[in-house]
């Protein structure tokens, strides 16, 4: 008898693995069997001449001291219930659910879109611009963009490949892909941690909270009760800011735990990596749509910030009121002659 | 005869030879449009200059830097770990003696090939991206500056999705990338690579010459 | 020492009214092309095509410029003001000319005209741009290709075309004649000097300028006085005194060989040893590196600067000067053309140390030095006055920062274009000659 769920092609141990729970199963331990398969099967009462050995091998309840001669983190361990659970995390939970999360936001942007259109800048563009950043700010923000997009693209697919893709390539071409995808996503990832850290740098001290963003969020920005006040940076920005800085250095920390193995961590530590890697990754992506949703189709005059470092001076009244007033003070104490 | 075949033989041969004889070319088209002859006393020796500021023009003037760091921390991180990359990669040591030289030498251990090939990305891409944000380099980029920058890291890139060294098709995708390069180079901007050793030598002479050291 | 302020303000009025003076030329739009291109192919020798060849457009070069560093206007990239001369290189001249015939271009009239701006109005080929370039690209140099290419094609700035014709026609520059030179060395030597004027035979002919001879007038005294102080046997000549050469700030090199022929012609006649070029920046490339090209062999003669000279003669103890009164904290301004472009560096120093001054050193100085904005005849474009004067912010900060109280240069023309600027940024700091300070220091 096979569980319902696929058996999975993992390495030669895990294979072993399974094949020996395939094999308690035909010995007839019924509880497990449905609790793996899903399926009411009748017990059948037969003993297990090996069940308090398993269950000493599952190390379930006892302090485990297997003694082994190949040398290495966790070789000592027979078996890994919780390497069951990551696995059931996994494929249960991760996978099926983060289409939901990453399609969702897109359709909720796309309906965002039809029913508000894009928010035009009051009063129409002036026609003059500020400068808002400097060559080196953009330079850090595309770079971090450009390497946050090819890791995303590598990394769904090698979450969600072997299901999105694998079936329309085939697995000859798909092994392919997904070696590249492998190489690509592990080259990449300590690229990205100094754009995080150099941005994180570069952004922080104008992203510190205070009251100004409290009363920006109770007016939900702007949904209702007119457009609050915001400085530099809106409440909303600064937000998004934290959330990139500890989202993405977890998913680099994360990255690294799992890139260099080599420092004797053991698959506990690997496994949660993992996890935090998997969702944080998926929590970011999604949220990533909304951040190039508003930067660019959104509100007009955003994407201008970062593409020339300027802006139309009613873009960042409107929206940016606090700095806009800063930046009119310097000038004129700069020029007095010039209003 | 297959496309792996075809990457390998013929079109192996025909890129390396467009590079060899096109750079040759363009070197030798350069050097051959004489010289000025210069009756003026020299002050001091010419050919000192010319060799003096091959090697100071490594190290940009302090009093530029606040203004250029980010070219140049940047464009020496893509140079460096080009470099190191392009010569003491074990997959690019093996391949050189196997079909260019024919002798070998001491290569990188592999986590020192990651790092230096992390170091040429995220140098040529912070180095792309400042040429077209910036106003200056905005102005003067040319298609050509694109095409050479995009080439070299679509090069880069096919090396590192090739890395595990375990499908031939990801292998020759990259070979095929660097023979447009090889092919490309005669007639772009990269040709920096030889012309850079003239040109700062000949800055050198014109002001060796005149007693200063620049 | 003073400066007659009428006269001053009476040489900006003269510059005011200059681009009224010169004679038009009217080339069709052909001509122009083909004029220019005839001059950039004489001039792209071996180490011109290898900078043809060189630039990986990393925009350093503007970095290092003071008219973008003050304006932050892309336009002013000193690499672009080579576009028109690469492009012709590439099209006709280089490897691949098919390639590069179906890729780029053909310059055009038009930008030939565009163009007039970027290599006279806004640049002073100061060279900064090449020490910051990785290639080691000398853009100065082409830069002057690219003015000799315009000059050709009639396309050289009025003020500068003017002056240029004068001096080819009746070879003066302002109307600094023989007739003025008398005037001022009969003043001088009703003072008391003796001035061996138009000698036969000299061992050492000293040069002066047009600004020496109507605004400067103290600088020419100072050198008479140091001349004989020396002991020296030396002269100079009515019909070959004028170091200026406006056909190499042009860019028209029949009017420049003419220039630097004449002075090259006077010194073989009178057997001089040493020709002595005045407080004049471009007055010194023009003979000292350029002297010999034009005459078509070596120089029977040395070349030297005043600064150079006055620092030999003070260096080696023959020249004796005491030290300033007043106010002894200076700065120290090297003219580009004989700091950076001419090798002159330490003499000036030298000559300051002598002087007893406490001299602080600009930020930017040596062959690091800003230069003033006004060179290569920049200072005569009534168009380019606003670019000067953003330059004049960056160096009168510079000035500033030292905690110098007052201005030392070596060259008439920085000292007219930083006086000019500072009356219109009221900057009050004094603005002296090393040759002045020389001549009335003297022990």
């Amino acid at each position: 008898m096979h569980s319902q769920t696929s058996v999975q092609k993992f390495s030669l141990m895990h294979w072993w693995l399974s094949s020996l729970l395939v094999l308690m199963v035909t010995l007839g331990s019924s509880s497990v069997l449905a609790e793996q398969a899903g399926n009411k099967v009748s017990p059948i009462a037969v003993p297990n001449p090996g069940a308090d050995l398993w269950n000493e091998v599952r190390q379930r309840n006892a302090e485990s001291n297997g003694r082994t001669q190949i040398r290495g983190t966790d070789s000592a361990e027979f078996m890994r219930v919780s390497g069951e659970e990551f696995r059931d995390y996994r494929l249960s939970l991760l996978i099926p659910y983060a289409p939901y999360f990453l399609v969702g936001m897109l359709v909720l942007l796309a309906a965002t879109f039809i029913v508000k259109g894009r928010i035009k800048i009051p009063d129409g563009r002036s026609g003059q611009v500020i400068k808002r950043f400097e060559t080196f700010d953009r330079v850090v923000h595309w770079y971090v963009a450009i390497l946050f997009i090819f890791l995303a693209l590598t990394g769904l697919l090698l979450l969600l490949g072997r299901y999105a893709v694998l079936p329309v390539f085939g697995k000859e071409a798909f092994g392919l892909i997904a070696s590249a995808c492998k190489e690509g996503h592990n080259l990449f990832g300590p690229p990205f941690l100094v754009g995080i850290v150099l941005m994180a740098m570069r952004f922080a001290a104008k992203n510190i909270p205070n009251m100004v963003d409290v009363k920006w969020l109770l007016k939900a920005g702007g949904a209702f009760g007119g457009h609050p006040q915001a400085g530099y940076f809106n409440a909303g920005e600064k937000i998004w800011f934290w959330l990139v800085t500890i989202i993405g250095l977890g998913l680099c920390v994360s990255g690294l735990i799992l890139l260099f193995p080599n420092f004797e961590q053991g698959r506990e530590y690997l496994q949660w990596a993992l996890v935090a890697h998997g969702v944080g990754a998926v929590v970011l992506i999604t949220l990533s749509f909304g951040h190039m949703y508003v930067g660019s189709v959104g509100m007009e005059g955003s994407l201008d910030s970062m593409s020339t470092g300027y802006v139309d001076s009613n873009w960042a009244k409107s929206h940016h009121d606090l700095w806009y007033q800063e930046v009119m003070q310097r000038q004129s104490a700069d020029n007095p002659k010039s209003s | 005869m297959s496309v792996s075949e075809f990457v390998e033989g013929p079109l192996w041969y025909f890129s390396v030879a467009v590079f060899v004889v096109g750079v040759l070319w363009r070197l030798l088209v350069m050097l051959s449009r004489g010289y000025q002859k210069n009756y003026s006393e020299p002050r001091a020796s010419a050919i000192a200059g010319a060799i003096g500021t091959n090697i100071t023009r490594f190290v940009p003037h302090k009093q530029f830097m606040p203004r250029i760091k980010l070219t140049v921390y940047a464009g020496y991180l893509f140079h460096v770990g080009l470099f190191a990359l392009l010569i003491f990669a074990a997959p690019h040591m093996e391949f050189l003696r196997d079909h260019v030289v024919g002798f070998e030498w001491v290569v990188m251990p592999h986590w020192l090939f990651l790092i230096t090939a992390e170091m040429a990305f995220i140098g040529l891409l912070i180095l792309w991206l400042h040429r077209i944000m910036h106003p200056v380099t905005r102005m003067i980029t040319t298609k050509g500056d694109h095409l050479a920058s995009i080439l070299t890291f679509i090069v880069m890139l096919t090396g590192c999705l090739a890395l595990a060294r375990s499908y031939e098709s990801l292998r020759i995708l990259h070979l095929f990338s660097c023979e447009l390069l090889l092919i490309y180079f005669p007639f772009s901007m990269l040709m920096h690579t030889f012309t850079v050793f003239f040109s700062r030598g000949y800055m050198g002479a014109h002001f060796g010459r005149r007693g200063v050291n620049i | 020492m003073s400066v007659d302020m009428n006269m001053f303000q009476g040489f900006l009025q003269q510059i005011k009214g200059l681009a009224d003076m010169a004679q038009a030329t009217d080339f069709s739009d052909e001509e122009r092309v083909s004029r220019a291109k005839a001059v950039f192919a004489a001039k792209l020798d071996t180490p011109k095509a290898v900078d043809m060849e060189s630039c990986v457009h990393c925009g350093l070069c503007a970095e290092a410029c003071h008219f973008y560093v003050t304006t932050e206007d892309a336009r002013y990239t000193p690499i672009h003001k080579l576009d028109l001369l690469k492009r012709f290189y590439r099209r006709e001249k280089g490897a691949f000319g098919w390639f590069y015939r179906m890729t780029t271009p053909d310059i055009t009239a038009q930008e030939l005209e565009q163009w007039q701006e970027l290599v006279y109005d806004s640049c002073t080929e100061c060279g900064r741009c090449g020490i910051v370039c990785p290639m080691g690209i000398d853009i100065a140099s082409m830069v002057n290709v690219m003015r000799q290419g315009l000059a050709e094609a009639g396309l050289i700035p009025a003020e500068l075309r003017a002056v240029m014709q004068e001096q080819g026609g009746r070879g003066t520059v302002f109307g600094a004649g023989p007739d003025m030179l008398k005037a001022l060395v009969e003043e001088i030597r009703a003072e008391g000097l003796d001035v061996p004027l138009d000698k036969e035979k000299a061992d050492i002919l000293v040069l002066s300028s047009t600004l020496d001879i109507q605004l400067y007038k103290d600088v020419l005294r100072s050198t008479v006085k140091v001349m004989n102080q020396l002991g020296v046997n030396w002269t100079i000549h009515t019909c070959a005194f004028e170091g200026a050469n406006f056909g190499m700030l042009s860019g028209y090199e029949q009017v420049q060989k003419m220039a630097s022929e004449r002075i090259t012609q006077e010194a073989i006649k009178c057997g001089a040893k040493t020709v002595i070029v005045p407080e004049c920046g471009h007055a010194y490339p023009a003979m000292r590196w350029e002297g010999a090209n034009e005459h078509g062999g070596p120089l029977p003669f040395e070349v030297l600067a005043v600064s150079e000279f006055l620092g030999r003669e003070i260096g080696s103890g023959r020249l004796q000067v005491k030290a300033l009164s007043g106010d002894k904290v200076v700065t120290y301004h090297d003219p580009c053309k004989v700091g950076r472009h001419g090798g002159v560096l330490d003499e000036p120093r030298t000559v300051l140390k002598a002087l007893g001054v406490d001299l602080r050193e600009m930020d930017s100085h040596g062959t690091m030095n800003y230069c003033c904005g006004g060179g290569a005849g920049v200072f005569l474009i009534n168009r380019a006055s606003e670019l000067r004067q953003k330059v004049f912010e960056l160096k009168s900060q510079q000035v500033d920062d030292t905690g110098a109280g007052a201005l030392v240069t070596s060259c008439g023309s920085c000292r007219i274009n930083f006086m000019g600027a500072a009356a219109k940024a009221n900057w009050q700091k004094p603005i002296h000659s090393l040759m002045e300070l020389v001549g009335e220091n003297l022990a």
